[in-house]
């Protein structure tokens, strides 16, 4: 039962919302999206105080979107309460779910949080003021990199010994383990993540010139966010320390480095440099271009935008065989 | 073939000039046009947001008027319909990148070998929406039922009907709330087109699925059950010359129904 809900479960939490009302609205506005339906939804409540009533309008708002309520977790003793009296489960979500994880041993799915803002009644429809996160790490982490606790360890020098304690070995495929002994990489991304783009360029031959080592080249350093509609373009390298956001574009000669979450368009080696790269703390950008190269982002991985943890696992992309390859760095070569 | 250019303006910002046009350009082409959406706020680009077609956009229309490309390469295929296309608005320049003539020579290329070309419009009155209304012959004026809106879309019609290319233009009323019309909190439909008088093309009613087709990139007249949805699918019909009645818009069915219920529920009992 309880794996179930691990594998198939939601945890709304909904512990910020000050009145029934407003925490009526917020779910509703959660329950709309589809992927919530059939799933078991777990809900946190905080401390608002709910009548026997009221929770059993909640309940039947979830069952309603063909959900089901399978737990509360509350910090007030009326809603338990009521809550007992209705036969709702009251349980510590987040302390359930993280046991949850770490003793099956296969996560298939992660529990996914969907966390709303209360959408203001005289907001425009369209505005971009609706603070709407949605993020699923299962489809688009690979599992067992979240759910390691040593991720942060694995900058520090360690042996490879100890890296393949934390990855168990059979989430890679045998060829990659050889190329993780060489070069502190994991596994490419899948090559679904980046789709090419046919745009009618071809590749740059493989000459002299377009193979300049990006060491070589002059580097611009950049200590601010970049915005929608800012171009940044130089010839050399481009370092910006800071997140690079959707609607922006940076554009340089050699490679580009971005200290942060990489939302925008990024073009590494637009004079047809392929040995360019583009490396940023979170890739999540629009389209990538390397060279002559343009690769969009995989439709399924349109998420709203991607929500700032400590987690985040360094990734690089760069040209091999014609095609953009996408590494995670898990430690410095 | 000789197309029909409509643009879709409003004057005010947020009454949802975008979302109509995504939704419009969707439904023609589904009916089976050859429809090209334009987007001309140049800066602030949404249309292919909504469309969900951002990562397709390698050249911009800015690329096209600055022969960078061909207008064909700048064309982005929309992902379900192959009949729809896109020209997006560059994102890293302004309005004064492009001007009335350039997208007068645009719109005309285009209308040879399309059914339909849309134009979305920015905000304002300035260049931008002269660069937009250059190359159309028709105009939906998109509003909705607030004094505000109607004062910018007073303005718009003036200077629409100033323009001697402008065959004719049409009202499309948006946001509508029934329940508010009833209680007398909202102007009703009737006022607005008084206000107005100017020819109805659509009622489209306020609806809480526009805010989720928004984020997720997929316009709201694709969701069969969605009110709003068959409201743009009218909308098409009738610019395509058919005969179809307005939307009873008096009882709302649906999701929206059940929030109103839970919460006639949870007022009565607290």
């Amino acid at each position: 039962m309880e794996k179930v809900l691990a594998e198939n479960g939601f945890i709304i939490d909904l512990s910020d919302a000050k009145s029934t009302t407003q925490l009526v609205f917020e779910l509703s506005s959660i329950m709309e999206h589809p992927e919530v339906k059939g799933k078991n939804v777990r809900l946190k409540l905080g401390s608002l105080d709910l009548k026997q009533s009221q929770l059993l309008s909640i309940k039947a708002l979830i069952e309603s979107m063909e959900a089901t309520l399978a737990y509360i977790d509350t910090k007030s003793e009326q809603t338990e309460a009521s809550a007992v009296s209705l036969g709702i489960i009251v349980s510590e979500v987040s302390e359930e779910a993280s046991v949850v994880c770490s003793q099956s041993d296969e996560i298939k799915v992660e529990p996914v949080v969907v966390k709303t803002e209360v959408p203001d009644e005289t907001e425009e429809v369209q505005g971009s003021n609706e603070d709407k996160t949605i993020e699923v790490h299962a489809e688009e982490q690979t599992g067992p990199i979240e759910t390691t606790d040593g991720v942060e360890d694995v900058y520090d020098e360690e042996s490879m010994e100890e890296l393949s304690e934390i990855i168990p070995a059979e989430h890679f495929e045998a060829d990659f383990e050889a190329l993780a002994q060489n070069e502190g990489l994991i596994k490419p991304e899948e090559t679904s993540k980046y789709i090419l783009l046919d745009t009618g360029d071809v590749l740059p031959k493989d000459t002299e010139e377009n193979n300049i080592n990006t060491e070589t080249l002059p580097t611009l350093y950049i200590n601010q966010t970049l915005r929608s509609g800012q171009t940044v373009s130089y010839e050399g390298n481009i370092l910006i320390i800071g997140d690079a956001h959707p609607g922006s574009e940076i554009v340089a000669g050699g490679d580009i480095t971005v200290w942060g979450i990489l939302g925008g368009i990024a073009h590494a080696g637009n004079q047809g440099n392929v040995t360019s790269k583009v490396r940023a703390l979170k890739l999540n950008a629009i389209q990538l271009r390397i060279a002559g190269l343009y690769a969009r982002r995989n439709d399924t991985l349109n998420v709203p935008y991607v929500q700032k943890t400590n987690e985040f696992t360094p990734e690089e992309a760069q040209i091999e065989d014609g095609k953009i390859v996408i590494y995670k760095k898990l430690r410095r070569d | 073939m000789a197309g029909r250019v409509i643009v879709i303006t409003s004057g005010k910002g947020g009454v949802g000039k975008t979302t109509t046009s995504a939704n419009i350009g969707t439904a023609l082409a589904k009916a089976g046009y050859k429809v090209v959406l334009i987007d001309t706020d140049l800066g602030l680009r949404n249309l292919d947001l909504l469309l969900g077609l951002e990562n397709r956009i390698v050249y911009t229309i800015v690329d096209v008027i600055e022969e960078r490309c061909k207008l064909k390469q700048a064309l982005v295929k929309d992902k379900k319909n192959p009949n729809l296309s896109l020209l997006a608005a560059a994102q890293t320049r302004d309005k004064s990148a492009v001007n009335a003539e350039q997208l007068k020579e645009i719109c005309d290329t285009l209308k040879d070998e399309n059914d339909f070309v849309l134009i979305d419009c920015p905000a304002g009155i300035e260049q931008g929406f002269q660069n937009a209304v250059a190359g159309a012959t028709e105009a939906i004026v998109v509003t909705t039922p607030e004094m505000s809106a109607i004062r910018d879309a007073d303005r718009i019609i003036g200077l629409l009907e100033a323009k001697e290319e402008i065959k004719s233009y049409k009202l499309l009323l948006n946001r509508v709330r029934p329940s508010l019309i009833k209680s007398n909190d909202m102007m009703s439909v009737d006022d607005v087109v008084e206000i107005l008088s100017c020819p109805l093309i659509g009622i489209i009613p306020e609806d809480t699925g526009i805010i989720t087709s928004t984020n997720k990139g997929e316009p709201i007249v694709n969701d069969e059950d969605a009110l709003a949805g068959k409201a743009y699918r009218n909308v098409a019909q009738r610019i395509l010359g058919e005969e179809v009645p307005f939307l009873d818009l008096d009882e709302p069915k649906g999701f929206m129904a059940k929030i109103k219920n839970a919460f006639a529920k949870l007022k009565a009992k607290v």
